[in-house]
């Protein structure tokens, strides 16, 4: 068999493979493959184009939740519908990029995962019961977002409640253990573990405490809280912990 | 149309464009051989030698064979002839009806001290290409096999290849419990040489192989220490307040590469073993970790987010200001690893759905070339001291087992069948005994 041969076989075989799948009775494979790869490709501006980034998210979850009903047809449009509004988005990015990283810094949430709901399995807030007269007082866990260093603000009175512990009671010295969820390379989230804990760290000695009186350690992603793997449980494990040193 | 006229003309289809891929299969491309039909006959039990141990490297050898990609390893279900058969009055044209291009047959003869002969044939000629005797101790008998059969990839590709003469070291978690444990390259001969629910992480080999770096909690701060694989003695190597982690040794067998943070935040330093003199290799306000040393002690390559997400950069160590960035796809870049004949990196990346897949860069073309896809999250890639075979982590069958691929990415499989997690990888240097 020469080239041409093969090549005209092929097609022959391509065309004939596309007539028996054209009916939408399977789903739609190559529509789902390019409107996936467009939205990741739009992520780069979705900070520029946020409105349109979460439009086209939506659009593509109610495409795969039509694939499992199995209405191939709509899924297939809702995904070129995905893709076309993320072609957009990216095009908006590609030709505004000046823009789009002033923005990003406006927004001052740098990089994440892209997957938005991560708020909604926040939790935290200081424990209103907690006294920090007492010396047995439980130490709260501190969390942050994902790839961030930078204390959520619901948790920041936990550092506050942490600092006047430490100023109620002087002789005591704590270490700081600083965590970090399990994606990532081991290296790299020993690294942002241990930013975590100087963060907590530095704010304590900004409510006057002496740096001395505060040890850190960095324990990367090797000691989950939640060993699953799913946002909450992610989010449990990256945290900042209070422990006793004396 | 009919739902059975559809399945009828798909299943025509397929069958059609199997038989014309079958035809293209052997071919040979830049000058080394693909998809090569290999056959493999079981080895010939003589003398009382133990049949046990023959399957075994029979079943070794294929493997060796397998991961470098160019071999298609024949069923032995389907062979014609008795391994028996002398190889002399090989019948070629059996082997020929099974498909092969090359055989491969040999005899084991005697318990301990084991007398092992292989030979190696092309088919369509019945020609002898090989042919090789060996004298050794039944715990060597696999070894004089390996070497067998880097003589027939050699003879076939042109390439020299030596990871199966190689070990592998890596961290097996069950639950809090940390070993880290070194094999030999295909998961064999266990050795477990720290066990700790401290942590043992990053295992590392000094450039000479006697030695293993790695970092552990055992004094409650990421430290760095080395032990001895000869004497087990372990040894101290940093412990400055914060991290220690990330050695990678530089040629000389004296000076490594680490990440440190007693300095604010993690930087790279390189470090004197012998006087523990240590120098700054980055200043940075961002992470600077993971570094690799090249094999000419000329470069790194390491992780940095100085660019607002975890990427990879290149840094000279003899011109600290020539920094140039290599990853410019994904926000997530992360465990680059040197080959060892420096003409590549390879390095783990977050792809667009969110997974970690490996990936290699050749540093002359700058090409990125991907090695996994759709098949869990793969991670800690490294490579063989020939630079011929990638070992990694992956979770694709649940837990995080031991993988090795070739460097295309077309032959992938697990090879160490051990209960815990498999994680952090790291390849020997080549065997200097």
């Amino acid at each position: 068999m020469n080239m041409k041969q093969i090549f005209n076989f092929c097609a022959t075989a391509v065309f004939v493979f596309t007539m028996i799948c054209s009916c939408a009775e399977n789903p739609p494979k190559d529509e789902r493959e390019l409107a996936e790869k467009a939205f990741a490709d739009a992520e780069a501006g979705k900070d520029c184009d946020r409105e349109n980034y979460l439009a086209a998210e939506e659009l593509l979850n109610q495409a795969r939740e039509e694939i499992n009903k199995k209405n191939y047809d709509k899924a297939k449009e809702l995904f070129k519908a995905v893709k076309e509004k993320s072609d957009a988005i990216a095009k908006y990015y590609r030709d505004h990029p000046d823009e789009c990283m002033k923005d990003k810094n406006k927004n001052g949430n740098g990089e994440d995962d892209g997957k938005i709901g991560e708020e909604d399995v926040k939790q935290g807030t200081v424990d209103p019961n907690a006294d920090p007269t007492n010396p047995d007082m439980d130490f709260q866990i501190v969390h942050f977002e994902y790839n961030e260093y930078a204390v959520l603000a619901e948790d920041l009175p936990k550092i506050d409640l942490m600092a006047q512990w430490m100023i109620n009671f002087p002789e005591r010295v704590v270490r700081i253990e600083g965590h970090a969820d399990e994606r990532g390379s081991v290296d790299y989230n020993l690294s942002l573990g241990e930013k975590r804990a100087l963060e907590v760290k530095n704010k304590l000695i900004q409510a006057g405490i002496d740096a001395a009186r505060i040890k850190i350690v960095s324990y990367g992603e090797e000691r989950p809280i939640d060993p699953a793997s799913n946002e909450e449980a992610w989010f449990k494990n990256r945290r900042a912990e209070f422990k006793r040193e004396n | 149309m009919s739902i059975h006229f559809r399945l009828i003309t798909l299943i025509a289809v397929i069958l059609a464009s199997m038989n014309l891929f079958a035809q293209l299969q052997v071919e040979v491309k830049d000058g080394s051989v693909a998809e090569y039909n290999m056959a493999v006959s079981p080895l010939a039990v003589l003398d009382g030698a133990d049949s046990a141990l023959a399957n075994d490297i029979t079943s070794s050898f294929e493997k060796v064979l397998d991961i470098t990609g160019y071999f298609n390893i024949l069923n032995k279900e389907s062979f014609l002839e008795k391994p028996e058969v002398a190889f002399n009055k090989t019948d070629f044209k059996s082997w020929l009806n099974v498909g092969a291009n090359g055989l491969v047959k040999g005899t084991i003869k005697g318990k301990d001290d084991v007398e092992l002969e292989l030979a190696f044939f092309e088919v369509a000629s019945g020609k002898e290409l090989l042919h090789k005797k060996y004298s050794t101790k039944a715990g060597m008998a696999k070894k004089a096999a390996y070497r067998f059969a880097a003589e027939v990839i050699k003879t076939l590709t042109g390439e020299e290849m030596n990871f199966m003469f190689s070990k592998i070291a890596f961290i097996e978690k069950s639950g809090d419990k940390y070993n880290l444990v070194v094999t030999n390259f295909d998961g064999s001969n266990k050795r477990v040489l720290v066990s700790t629910t401290a942590t043992v992480l990053l295992p590392e080999w000094s450039a000479d192989g006697s030695k293993i770096f790695y970092t552990s909690h055992e004094k409650n701060n990421p430290n760095l220490y080395s032990i001895d694989l000869k004497t087990t003695r372990i040894k101290l190597v940093s412990a400055y307040e914060g991290l220690n982690v990330s050695a990678s040794a530089y040629p000389d067998n004296k000076n490594i590469a680490l990440c440190l943070s007693k300095d604010g935040n993690s930087e790279l330093y390189s470090l004197d073993t012998t006087t523990n003199e240590l120098k700054r290799l980055t200043v940075n306000a961002e992470t600077d970790t993971a570094p690799s040393v090249s094999p000419d002690g000329s470069e790194i390559v390491f992780v940095s987010n100085r660019s607002g997400n975890p990427q990879i950069y290149r840094m000279s160590l003899t011109d600290l200001s020539k920094v140039e960035r290599l990853t410019e796809q994904g926000n997530y870049n992360q465990d680059p690893e040197y080959s060892p004949d420096g003409k590549k990196v390879a390095f783990s990346g977050r792809d667009e759905k969110y997974q970690f897949d490996l990936f290699v860069i050749d540093l002359a073309s700058k090409q990125i070339s991907r090695i996994t896809q759709n098949q869990g999250k793969n991670e800690s890639p490294t490579f063989s001291p020939d630079s011929k075979v990638i070992g990694f982590s992956s979770n694709r069958k649940g837990k995080n087992k031991l993988f090795l691929s070739n460097v295309s990415g077309t032959k992938q499989f697990a090879v160490y069948s051990g209960d815990g997690e498999v994680l952090m990888p790291s390849w020997s240097p080549a065997e200097t005994n």
